[in-house]
């Protein structure tokens, strides 16, 4: 079997430049890798016109990087015509209309969409396993998690089925995943990629991002998916930016906040251990580092539960069986229809997240938790941009654990908002936050460093993390 | 009877006129074929976003600013959550926290009266779809879903069913005429909600709402209805139970639909995919200037001219008959001759051909044109009837109608006076007993006269010289 999809994409952009290969080998390889590891699960829908795509594709476009080059798609994001399940039975057989605003861009690229990513039901999870589709594996050791929600993506690159995937992050789904299967997620600031297209699952937090096995490639994908959006009102409009800017700059004299929290006992010590070892490499190189207290990092959690099941309880409203997707069958009244349709069609955790969010926005309880919720989320971008003033980046641990098993902590439902502790208070800030690989475990599974930096500064973090990325080795 | 005291609060819904919807590009359009003017957004399709179309706020403000309101110039939009097939996302897009207008008012008069009818706010929704029900199958036309409406909600200060009436036909010229609204209840671009309390006592007594009544006609209708409903039942010593009501064209009467239970909730928050939107003073101000002239205002210029009462209301009952005579007001003309004409002959050839103003050839400098030469009797309203329809329906210049239809200018006095001594001369009966009296007589000769020039001289000059020269056929005699 060929090892192209090994290959960065800038490698594999000179080899089609070149006509070595060409898109339909690499969509070739990519399907025959995923098959070969079928038993990852990575993916729901693979797109039977790959190939065929490929072969349309005609003479290959040298100035265009993405030209030909194989991507999966996590599939809460809309897709024309390749069906979009969100994994779950609701949208078994929804195939859309339209494409999402970036699967446009996508398009317009020439890339090869190879299919849907397998995930949390309507990204609801940490672990990936409330998929209709079941969960997907951990390639380093089939017998785990590979995270959540973006499990499928993560998995699939970690693999490297297809070494470039997008994935949706709203409380850590891109990084968490990214770290439990050593793999480079970004979930960029909020406003920076186009949400016209995703799936919804809480409005003022879900943002699209890469995941990828290198810096390089992640930044290079988040150039062509981050574009002002005037279908998405919000959507920001900043001027386009090249994010590999700054790679391979000095990081001398760059100064880094660990927040005391994030170094904890809720932290498993390996992973602690290696955070020291790089925060004394860092010092080394130059970097300033210091250890700060940060006010409401603990209360996240309960903030995310509040906003993000609030959001959701409303956004999945539309899943009624009216107009779309799965409907029960002979329903005897309208009501009949919502109830059967919705409780036939939702797993438990999304049903479970419906009815506390619609409790929590029921009457009084809006202004007792969801109104001051968002007033303490405020206090807390707040406390960022504190932070943020004095200091280039906040670091940490990405997850406090590594992979754990496939059978593990399904019986509680507090376990999956706690795997993501350390990556929620970024969504709530809608701050830019990047996994990247730091190390492995005696058990040999990787865990990754949570870089945090300012609004729209995503260039800059990609410069650290490919200087550490480059440079620092945790043994 | 009076010992009760009426407390009548109405919410109205306007269809906004623009051309597309609130929060998608779609067209709004009346009279597309079914689900033929929709999109993904319209469908409330998975993962599709609104957008805020910038033509509903300028609207919306315009209302506002006519309806006395304090404009909100930080506003957001809000999600009211219930399940409804009609209802695409199973939540409406509005405006619960930060309606775009508060505290206004609508001036209206009943039986001479002035009063204000005081508004508790104004604010922007999206409309939901159409549902038609066919036996065990519901039917959905999304063409309507996210149409823009402004909800208009009076406080509860209204105290009739006239009051009521005169707040509704007052509250749709104002919207008609400042463009904002079709206003057309026949077609549901204005829906009205009259919610109806009775009470003895200081404390307002518990309401009913009578639900989406079709006409102003039937909201007066149904008020006093449910005033007597209510007074019955509270005159037996019954209680009035919070119900949901409909009025019954049938049956003339309200009709039960729903017992509210205690509270809707309806779970608002803020609409997250929608950030505040801030309105500047420019923006506003813009707006405020495209508000043409109101019909309060138009009353009064009308009644600078000269018009009649009757003349006032029949023009502005009709928006481009009034929009017409606008052009009208600074010009030099008789006015009140003017307004005749469009009233009357032009009116009515209109009607029958079912056609406006601005759809025919007469534009005002034409209409001038023709108005003064009546004034200065060069045609006479025969004349003009005549040549109406070559006048609406022809560039052709009046002058040249005029000479096509052989109507000459006959102005010259001796022209006149030798036709009429020609007709004096051979009806010497008719002479006679005009010299002995008889009113008919003049009657006579003058449609003899008439009949010989065909109607081309001015009635009234021609008038005043028969008779003068039968008055010197007399001294002649003598």
């Amino acid at each position: 079997m060929s090892k192209y999809l090994d290959f960065d994409i800038e490698k594999l952009h000179e080899l089609l430049v070149k006509k070595e290969i060409t898109p339909v080998m690499l969509v070739e390889e990519a399907l025959e890798r995923i098959k070969e590891k079928e038993e990852l699960n990575a993916f729901i829908t693979i797109n039977p016109n790959a190939i065929e795509e490929a072969k349309n594709l005609g003479e290959v476009e040298e100035d265009n990087l993405y030209f030909g080059i194989p991507i999966a798609i996590k599939d809460n994001i809309i897709t024309k015509d390749l069906r979009t399940t969100c994994a779950s039975k609701i949208l078994e057989n929804f195939i859309p209309i339209y494409d999402a605003s970036i699967i446009t861009k996508i398009k317009e690229a020439h890339m090869i969409i190879i299919g849907k990513t397998n995930m949390d039901e309507f990204a609801m999870g940490s672990t990936s396993r409330t998929s209709y589709f079941k969960a997907p594996h951990n390639p380093h050791d089939p017998s785990r998690i590979a995270g959540g929600s973006s499990g499928g993506s993560a998995a699939c690159v970690a693999a490297s089925l297809v070494p470039f995937a997008l994935g949706s992050d709203t409380g850590g789904s891109i990084r968490q995943p990214a770290s439990y299967t050593g793999i480079v997620g970004m979930k960029p600031t909020y406003g920076r990629v186009s949400r016209y297209g995703l799936v919804a699952f809480a409005s003022s937090l879900d943002q699209i991002g890469p995941m990828t096995r290198t810096v390089k490639d992640n930044a290079q994908i988040l150039n062509l998916i981050s574009f002002h959006d005037p279908k998405d009102l919000t959507s920001s409009n900043k001027e386009k930016e090249d994010f590999t800017r700054l790679l391979g700059k000095d990081v001398t004299g760059m100064k880094i906040a660990i927040p005391n929290y994030f170094v904890s006992d809720i932290v498993n010590s390996e992973i602690k251990d290696a955070i020291y070892d790089l925060i004394s490499f860092l010092k080394q190189k130059g970097v300033v580092v210091d250890f700060i207290d940060m006010k409401y990092l603990d209360k996240a959690v309960y903030l995310y539960q509040i906003i993000a099941m609030g959001e959701a309880s409303s956004n999945l409203a539309r899943f009624d069986g009216v107009r779309y997707g799965y409907r029960c069958e002979n329903p005897t009244s309208v009501n009949d229809m919502y109830e059967r349709t919705r409780g036939e069609g939702f797993g438990s955790e999304v049903k479970r997240r419906i009815m506390v969010g619609s409790y929590l926005l029921s009457g009084k309880n809006a202004k007792l938790y969801y109104n001051k919720a968002l007033s303490i989320r405020d206090d807390m971008k707040k406390e960022f941009d504190k932070v943020l003033k004095d200091y280039d980046f906040i670091l940490g641990p990405t997850t406090t654990t590594v992979a754990y098993h496939l059978d593990e902590g399904l019986d509680d439902p507090m376990k999956s908002f706690m795997d993501d502790v350390l990556v929620i208070p970024v969504n709530m800030a809608g701050l830019p936050g990047l996994n990247i690989p730091l190390g492995k475990n005696k058990e040999n599974m990787p865990f990754g460093l949570h870089i945090i930096g300012n609004y729209f500064e995503e260039a800059k973090m990609y410069q650290l993390a490919s200087f550490i990325e480059r440079n620092f080795h945790h043994e | 009877m009076s010992k009760y005291e009426v407390t009548i609060g109405i919410e109205v819904h306007v269809e906004l006129k623009t051309k597309s919807k609130l929060f998608s590009d779609s067209a709004v359009s009346f009279g597309l074929n079914t689900n033929c003017g929709v999109n993904v957004i319209d469908l409330g399709y998975p993962g599709t976003l609104p957008t805020v179309n910038k033509e509903v706020v300028r609207q919306g403000v315009k209302a506002a600013h006519i309806l006395h309101c304090n404009i909100t110039k930080e506003m957001h939009f809000d999600r009211k959550n219930y399940f409804y097939p009609d209802n695409s996302k199973n939540y409406q897009i509005t405006q619960n926290e930060t309606p775009i207008g508060t505290n206004g008012y609508v001036e209206i008069e009943v039986d001479g009266e002035k009063k204000k009818i005081f508004l508790e706010e104004m604010h922007i929704e999206e409309d939901t779809c159409k549902s038609a029900h066919r036996g065990t199958v519901s039917l959905l036309d999304f063409n309507r879903s996210g149409v823009p409406l402004i909800e208009i909600v009076t406080k509860p200060c209204i105290k009739s069913s006239k009051e009521a009436m005169a707040y509704l036909e007052k509250l749709k010229e104002l919207l008609f005429y400042a463009d904002i609204s079709d206003c057309k209840m026949e077609e549901g671009s204005m829906r009205c909600d009259a919610n109806v309390s009775l009470s003895n006592s200081d404390e307002l007594g518990v309401k009913c709402e009578i639900k989406n009544i079709g006409s102003i006609h039937n909201v007066g209708l149904s008020i006093e209805k449910e005033i007597e409903r209510q007074k019955e039942l509270l005159e037996k010593g019954e209680k009035i139970r919070e119900e949901t009501r409909r009025f019954d064209d049938k049956l003339g009467t309200t009709v039960l639909m729903r017992v509210k239970e205690t509270g809707n909730d309806y779970r608002y928050f803020p609409e997250p995919d929608i950030p505040f939107v801030r309105l500047d003073d420019t923006f506003i101000s813009d707006a405020i200037k495209e508000i043409p002239l109101l019909p309060d205002e138009l009353r009064k210029k009308y009644q600078q001219v000269g018009l009649s009462h009757q003349q006032i209301e029949k023009i502005i009952a009709n928006r481009p008959l009034s929009n017409y005579f606008n052009l009208l007001l600074d010009q030099k003309t008789n006015h009140v001759l003017a307004a005749n004409l469009l009233l009357g002959d032009i009116a009515a050839y209109l009607n029958k051909h079912n056609k406006e103003l601005q759809d025919t050839k007469l534009d005002q400098d034409r209409l001038i044109e023709v108005v003064a030469k009546l004034d200065e009797g060069v045609i006479s309203n025969r004349n003009f009837k005549e040549i109406l329809v070559d006048l609406l329906e022809t560039s052709t210049s009046i002058d040249e109608i005029l000479k096509s239809k052989n109507i000459t200018n006959v102005t010259d006095e001796a022209t006149i006076l030798n036709i009429i001594n020609k007709v004096l001369e051979n009806n010497h009966d008719s002479v006679k007993d005009y010299k002995a009296g008889k009113d008919r007589a003049l009657k006579y000769l003058m449609g003899q006269f008439m009949k010989e020039t065909k109607g081309s001289v001015n009635p009234k000059l021609a008038n005043d010289l028969l008779i003068q020269e039968l008055d010197k056929l007399e001294l002649k005699d003598e």
